[in-house]
């Protein structure tokens, strides 16, 4: 495991995520919407003939939403695949030392790099987040 | 263990049991000639094992005995690594013992015991004359046959989709109309077209076997149940070539075998009472096998009595698969030690429904009964019907799909809208209330589609986009809990298409839950998830969890138990096996454990494995209580359930 993250802007603020958990990023475009599941869920978009659920991930964090989300950035863990909407990848790079304990379910921690806070995810519990958030 | 219970489960124990002592004789003859595969220890392992723990939980001492001797051989067999070809003969005897015991017949088999004892002892001073069964290239049988994981083939099928569509976006950049180009360039175009078809239909074929591969020991178990009633029945098979999905087609093994012990105990008649009415002495039961456009319809007919007429005039108004599919119907009026109904056809029906399939059920008095599994081809490909509704395209399965009327004027019946077609009445509904979409207001006069799932329901949508045959994708397992869906398909411009569950239309579920009001949620009976791949113990329990009034959901190993932990929505409990092909008992409670959304999960470990090995392992890997078949007992186990659900 390397500890090489991929910085992300969400909801207005930063977070990380371990590069081996991202596949890939890519424009946010089509959504077919699912009917029926949680508000979580924008929908599923068509990523090279494979049909990928997207979430919206500010909504997972509970970030009260102000900004729209323009990427899509495609997560794996545990051989399950999800689209992340997000705002824009800002940086991929090592990241300072997690010095800041938080009490979110979804961090690690968190880093503070040049003055920011930098929220460390933690994809298992995002992840399992996401399956209680597929539900209505 | 309740006698109640025995009663239902001592003849499902039987069919199971000698269908495994068919393929464990199969497998002894095939390590003895030398063209057994590499699994062949395990595969007898595995059916002495299950035998062994139906018979522990059924109270059959003579056959568990037995059956632990066989196993105990087996698991000396499984460390040496090699088969010892002395061994087969004991072996064979075993089954023939076991056979004999099962049918009621055979007593404590303790020469069989002894043989097996013997065997076992020259286990240990084994050096020679040993097979080496692992991949034994031996014979003149070598087959060229890989096995591939399904997911393998299905991203195969992915491919060819995306082939197709690229195709499509090719032909739109040379410019639409194609006549513009000179000839070799259509010509060439054309040739992919029949090239990409020809790739499809071999990826989908991969999918699929005869129906012959499971109907082979059919003919058996229909003379046998005959037998034991004192009847004469003979069974044909017609259209055994009919190709269906595997994965379907290995499910619907026990599904048969219970549509045909129901022919032979509750349809055929005795011969005394066939020659009374006329008939000829012996009884024919037909199962046959048919294409029906993207359906297989596959059907067990008996020429016997049919359903009594009481019975008929009884479902006033119910169809004849709704009275004969409640919970524990049984059409004997006599008791008999066959008459296991209580996972009769509500067990198939279900069955069939969790393939998006149906069942239909004829009957004549006295002249015979019919039942049809209708079910997919494939569970590759679906034809549907494309509509469109708040900008957004579905689809509904062709195969429900009754006709297509435009609505011009709704009546209300119970202040419910409903379509009068022809003198009937069908409730009407929007398809975005359905499926809990927002739209806009529909216009007059648009297309509604009259779908017959469960329930007849007219679902009125913006427009109609056609029919296609299109490729089925899941929505992953995140989306898997999003109920009233069988997939999705990406369509030609590359757009998704949710393809909906007809049965779910129908139930109008969503707009239920919306309309009522907002009060204290209804307190449904916790649901417990049963991991167990013998049939006879996974029905068992399912029986006594739900008599006690838990729901239950089921699953034949650990793999399939991962699988619908992640499709349902509100286990309280799992209720595992040890000793399953695919994932073990540990390792589902393992992989439960390690999933942080499952990991406080409660969970039951029940097995005949008793050591304290065993026992250890089992709260090693986080297992809340750890009970024995041997041991089992009804009331310990709904009490360790109830302790651990805390209800």
């Amino acid at each position: 495991v390397s500890d090489v993250h991929v910085r992300l802007s969400v909801g207005g603020e930063s977070y990380a995520l371990p590069v081996e958990n991202v596949l890939e990023v890519a424009e946010l475009g089509d959504l077919a919407t699912v009917p029926g599941a949680g508000g979580a869920v924008l929908g599923v978009c068509n990523l090279r003939g494979q049909v990928l659920p997207v979430f919206d991930l500010a909504r997972v964090f509970g970030i009260a939403g102000a900004t729209v989300p323009a990427r899509l950035l495609v997560a794996e863990h545990d051989g399950r695949r999800v689209g992340l909407a997000i705002e824009d990848v800002t940086d991929v790079g090592t990241l300072p030392a997690v010095e800041e304990a938080t009490d979110s379910e979804f961090l690690v921690g968190a880093a503070l790099d040049d003055g920011h806070l930098v929220g460390v995810v933690d994809v298992g519990r995002v992840f399992a987040a996401l399956e209680r958030e597929a539900r209505p | 263990v309740s006698t109640g219970h025995d009663s239902q489960f001592i003849d499902i124990f039987r069919d199971e049991a000698n269908e495994r002592l068919d393929t464990f004789v199969e497998t002894v003859l095939a390590l003895e000639s030398g063209t057994a595969d590499a699994g062949a220890i395990d595969s007898l392992f595995r059916d002495a094992h299950t035998i062994k723990g139906g018979a522990g939980m059924l109270g059959l001492d003579e056959v568990r005995a037995l059956a632990h001797g066989v196993e105990d051989v087996l698991a000396n067999v499984r460390e040496l690594g090699t088969f010892p070809l002395e061994l087969a003969e004991p072996l064979l005897r075993a089954a023939d013992a076991l056979r004999a015991q099962v049918a009621g017949t055979g007593g404590a088999a303790l020469d069989v015991l002894d043989a097996l004892a013997e065997g076992q002892a020259s286990l240990e001073q084994h050096e020679p004359s040993l097979v080496d069964m692992v991949g034994s290239p031996r014979g003149p049988s070598e087959r060229r046959a890989i096995r591939v994981p399904a997911e393998k083939i299905d991203r195969l099928l992915d491919l060819v989709g995306e082939t197709v569509l690229h195709r499509r976006r090719l032909e739109h950049v040379l410019g639409g109309g194609r006549d513009e180009h000179d000839e070799s360039v259509s010509d060439e175009l054309d040739h992919g077209e029949r090239l990409l078809d020809d790739l499809k239909d071999a990826a989908i074929e991969m999918r699929t076997l005869p129906l012959s591969s499971i109907a082979g020991k059919l003919p058996r178990a229909v003379r046998d149940i005959a037998a034991e009633l004192g009847k004469d029945v003979e069974l044909t098979l017609v259209g055994a070539e009919t190709e269906l999905d595997r994965v379907i087609l290995e499910s619907l093994s026990e599904p048969l075998v219970h549509l045909l012990r129901n022919a032979v105990a509750h349809g055929i008649e005795s011969p005394k009472q066939r020659k009374k009415a006329g008939k000829p002495k012996q009884g024919s039961v037909v199962l046959s096998a048919k294409q029906r456009g993207a359906l297989v319809a596959i059907t067990v007919a008996d020429d016997g009595q049919g359903v009594p007429p009481d019975v008929l005039s009884d479902a006033a108004g119910a169809s004849l698969v709704e009275v004969l599919t409640r919970p524990g119907f049984s059409t004997a009026s006599e008791v008999t030690d066959l008459s296991g109904r209580g996972v009769g056809l509500d067990v198939v029906k279900r069955h069939v429904e969790s393939y998006a399939g149906s069942l239909e059920v004829r009957s004549e008095p006295g002249v015979g009964t019919q039942i049809t599994l209708l079910l997919p081809l494939t569970l590759a490909l679906l034809d549907v019907l494309l509509v469109e509704r708040g900008g957004q395209v579905y689809g509904v399965p062709l195969a429900s799909v009754e006709e297509v009327v435009s609505v011009r004027d709704t009546l209300s019946l119970q202040g419910r809208p409903a379509l009068e077609l022809r003198g009937n009445s069908i409730p009407l509904a929007d398809l975005a209330d359905l499926l809990g979409a927002t739209a806009p207001p529909l216009a007059e006069g648009s297309p509604a589609v009259i779908v017959a799932g469960q329930r007849k329901i007219a679902v009125v949508c913006d427009r109609l986009l056609g029919e296609e045959e299109v490729l089925v994708k899941s929505l992953g397992p995140l989306l898997a809990n999003v109920g009233g869906y069988l997939g999705a398909t990406i369509l030609g411009d590359g757009r998704i298409a949710l393809l909906t569950d007809p049965n779910r239309l129908g139930s109008a579920r969503r707009s239920r839950v919306e309309a009522r009001p907002a009060g204290p949620a209804e307190r449904l009976a916790p649901k417990v998830l049963v991991v167990e791949d013998s049939f006879t113990v996974r029905e068992l329990q399912r029986s006594i969890l739900e008599a006690a009034g838990y729901r239950v959901v089921t699953a034949r190993d650990g793999k399939d138990g991962l699988d619908k932990l992640g499709r349902e929505e509100d286990v309280a409990l799992i209720l595992t096996d040890v000793e399953m092909p695919e994932l073990d008992g540990f390792q589902l409670t393992e992989s439960v454990r390690a999933n942080p959304a499952t990991a406080s999960l409660p969970i039951v470990i029940v097995t005949s494995l008793a050591s304290d090995d065993d026992r250890r392992r089992g709260i090693e890997v986080g297992a809340d209580a750890y009970m024995s078949k041997r041991s089992f007992d009804q009331q310990a186990l709904l009490e360790t359930v109830e302790r651990l659900i805390g209800r």
